[in-house]
């Protein structure tokens, strides 16, 4: 007995003393801004990962060679200036003597690197696949050019995948290089602890100049409810992702705020054109006319959406804010209904993942369509068999999102509408109008941002008017931060910048 | 003794095999391709079917199984499908906090359940005996998800003497172990009383009162230590069940341990991470059984004398 009591009291004394030993100067001088997420990041090696999570951090830690605003138009970056000299060939200039967190100097050698290693990798090979060689001129000068004239190019290299490495950082880390990230951004990387942290520093030699905030951590809080604990406990500055239900109550508190912005994800609900009676226009017309998206939004999203008038939101380059969505009309589509041979409706089936939002949609649209004659029956399907069915045709109605990550026109119209990506490609409406795969290639080629525009516009117009989906609204983004955080702002795309954030004790 | 230790270490090499094939198959045989989720959904085809073969997804099922467990003797439990990471790192950066917290909570519990359940059943049908299992009672009907948000609520945003959440600090310590510790000691509490009773009731005993020994060497010297050997058994479990299962408490408080990653894992088809966890969990829980067992030993020389 007495040696159990001596064993337990000290395993007692043991861990007393490595708990103090793991405590960490978190105290409050403020020189220390901690912001909460919902899940870890995977990796922070841009390209082995797109996950948000991941982006998240990285974009603290790296620079591509341009970047985006607020508004997600283009500004410079790690590239001071750019040029066409050919539809195909883009030529940058680098900034001079930016260096990355180890030391190196950034070099045209490390974009043609990145960009290579982009290319080669499975997971960002997509957002580049434009590309057909990078050369390097000289130091400071490196030239990208094109399969054919790409006219998003810039979007895609403002992508955080697109994030420019230093050769030898990479080369020496290996395979755990996404454990030792080196970039050239406002942050560098200190330490890891998975599950729980990841702890960033101030990169002092910033060629922007050294951030106002000394260190960054950023936590992993998996559950909502305590992010919003977290915040009104004041242990966490900025917590992203506030629950609906928690929005109330970091209004309501005087020492907080919730930001809010329209996000650059569109969610929809699409028609199978290879099954009847979806090929027929005035069915996707009169299922467009008795869908009430207003309801939607105030009951499923708690109104953080904005109705949709077309498959892209108006943070993406080549919006077209003429376009039309269909007003709620219920009488209006029965008579599309009856005018298209389904008097008394039909009935049908709608596919949905188990995301919960998806699955009350699907039950609120089901009753908005009982009222004009279409029996609706919802099905849940596996994410994995739902990816596949889809892709081979096997649906009749679907509920899916889509985020257009480039802010660029072409990342959200051309894989979801162009007949050569029909099935697992993003065409999962088995659309196909000629005119528009037409203008979709010309649009993408075109290096002309204005002549974009108007195709762009023209594009809508005809989508809205053939209705392969029925895009139902741009959700919103949020974040809740304390108020003596100042200068943070949201970026449409998620990947929120913490440079130019600074406490309000350090005006 | 050391006989007997060596053959209960022998034992668990087919509880970790059994283990094993029936963790591997369930990954196998659920939807979902890991080149397909290494890849990343954009990644072309040709280069996912690749990836398969590379990995000898492609093989006969036993084949694959047998292949693992080849690497796994050497140490090699592979990389993380979804981080990249070596599976054993992670693990063992992982593995300390669940462990601090079990631990602890643990003791929270014995120190809480073993007296409350000695004074129980000494002054049975008192007071103090209903109220202490009305008590034990509470605490094994509470979830610990509950608990544990009602001591955040109250300690954290209430009187703001403790963080909510995340790993910094013996401070940090404090909430999840007793959110673990409640269930636990509710559970010793009852069985302490259970077996005191038991013991107390018995000849010896009466003969120990009728010689006039004082009721306070009665109790600590005769019965206690007849009592505790179901108790240890409880304790034992409760351990083993704390660091296995302790994922509810792990993600009210975002704390970074290895049930949740196990969770995560499970969620994400993290094959390489779920089997290298539930392994080292079995041999754990296992290790724990056979230290139980030991103490039996200490406890009740006439146990130790059937150890061959």
């Amino acid at each position: 007995m007495k040696k159990v009591l001596l064993l337990i009291s000290s395993l007692v004394v043991l861990l007393t003393l490595t708990a103090c030993g793991g405590e960490e100067k978190e105290t409050k001088i403020k020189d220390t801004l901690v912001v909460a997420q919902g899940a870890d990041a995977k990796s922070l090696d841009p390209h082995a990962s797109n996950d948000q999570p991941s982006s998240r951090v990285s974009s603290q830690i790296y620079d591509g060679l341009v970047s985006t605003d607020g508004d997600m138009n283009i500004v410079p970056a790690l590239a001071e200036s750019w040029e066409h000299p050919d539809s195909t060939t883009t030529i940058f200039h680098l900034r001079k003597g930016v260096k990355f967190h180890n030391g190196e100097e950034l070099k045209a050698t490390d974009v043609k690197f990145t960009i290579e290693g982009m290319l080669a990798s499975p997971q960002t090979h997509h957002i580049i696949e434009a590309v057909d060689k990078v050369e390097v001129v000289d130091d400071y000068t490196v030239k990208i050019i094109t399969k054919e004239p790409f006219g998003p190019l810039l979007h895609h290299l403002a992508h955080t995948a697109s994030a420019i490495l230093n050769e030898k950082a990479v080369t020496e880390a290996g395979d755990d290089y996404g454990q030792h990230p080196v970039g050239t951004g406002p942050y560098s990387f200190v330490k890891w602890d998975s599950g729980d942290k990841i702890v960033l520093k101030a990169n002092k030699d910033y060629f922007l100049g050294a951030p106002k905030i000394e260190n960054v951590i950023f936590r992993n809080i998996t559950e909502g409810t305590n992010r919003t604990i977290s915040l009104e406990t004041g242990e966490v500055d900025i917590a992203y992702d506030i629950e609906p239900i928690d929005k109330n109550q970091v209004k309501g508190n005087e020492n907080l705020e919730l930001v809010e912005q329209e996000s650059l994800s569109m969610d929809y609900i699409g028609f199978n054109f290879s099954k009847a009676p979806f090929d027929n226009k005035l069915v996707r017309q009169a299922i467009g006319h008795a869908i009430d998206v207003d309801i939607l939004i105030d009951v499923v999203l708690d109104g953080a959406g904005t109705k949709a008038n077309s498959p892209i939101g108006p943070k993406v380059f080549g919006y077209s804010k003429d376009s039309k969505s269909y007003e709620y009309n219920p009488e209006l589509a029965k008579k599309l209904l009856a005018e298209a041979g389904y008097p008394n409706g039909f009935k049908t089936t709608i596919w949905t993942n188990d995301n919960p939002v998806r699955l009350q949609i699907a039950t609120i649209v089901q009753d908005q369509l009982k009222q004009v004659g279409i029996e609706m029956a919802v099905e849940p399907v596996e994410w994995g068999a739902y990816l596949d069915g889809t892709a081979r045709g096997d649906h009749e109605m679907f509920i899916l999102g889509w985020g257009t990550n480039t802010a660029d026109a072409d990342y959200g119209l051309n894989a979801l509408f162009n007949t050569a990506n029909i099935g697992g490609a993003g065409n999962r409406s088995f659309y196909s109008n000629k005119d528009v795969d037409k203008w979709l290639d010309e649009a993408k080629s075109s290096i002309d941002p204005q002549e974009r525009i108007e195709i762009y516009a023209k594009i809508q117009d005809q989508l809205m008017e053939d209705l392969p989906v029925d895009p139902l609204f741009y959700k919103t983004m949020n974040a809740g931060i304390n108020k003596d955080v100042k200068g943070f702002k949201l970026n449409p795309a998620g990947h929120h910048k913490i440079y130019g954030v600074y406490f309000e004790q350090q005006k | 003794m050391h006989k007997y230790i060596f053959k209960r270490i022998l034992l668990l090499i087919p509880v970790l095999l059994g283990v094993s094939f029936l963790v591997f198959s369930i990954m196998s045989f659920t939807p979902g391709d890991p080149a397909q989720l290494i890849l990343g959904e954009s990644a072309p085809k040709a280069q996912v079917l690749a990836l398969r073969e590379e990995m000898g997804l492609n093989d006969p099922f036993l084949m694959q199984y047998g292949k693992f467990v080849l690497n796994a003797v050497q140490g090699d439990f592979g990389r993380s499908y979804t981080s990249g990471r070596e599976v054993f790192g992670e693990i063992f950066q992982r593995f300390p906090n669940t462990l601090i917290l079990a631990v602890i909570g643990v003791i929270i519990a014995i120190l809480i359940g073993i007296p409350v359940g000695i004074i129980s059943a000494t002054k049975q049908y008192s007071i103090m005996d209903s109220t202490s299992m009305i008590a034990a009672l509470l605490g094994v009907a509470m979830p610990n998800f509950w608990l544990g948000l009602m001591l955040i609520l109250f300690f954290s945003v209430g009187l703001g003497w403790l963080p909510s959440g995340g790993f910094g600090g013996w401070k940090s310590l404090i909430l999840p172990s007793i959110t673990l510790g409640t269930g636990a000691a509710a559970i010793i509490t009852r069985m302490t009383r259970s077996s005191m009773l038991e013991v107390i009731r018995q000849d010896y005993i009466r003969t120990a009162r009728a010689k006039g020994v004082t009721e306070k060497k009665v109790i600590n010297r005769h019965a206690l230590k007849n009592a505790l050997i179901p108790v240890i058994t409880v304790v034992g479990l409760q351990f083993g069940y704390l660091l296995g299962g302790a994922v509810l408490t792990e993600t009210v408080y975002s704390w970074p341990g290895v049930g949740r990653m196990m969770v995560e894992a499970i969620r994400s088809k993290d094959t390489p991470i779920v089997l290298a966890a539930v392994l080292f969990l079995a041999t754990t829980f296992s290790v724990v059984n056979l230290f139980v067992d030991i103490l039996y030993g200490f406890v009740d020389p006439r146990v130790k004398s059937q150890y061959k």
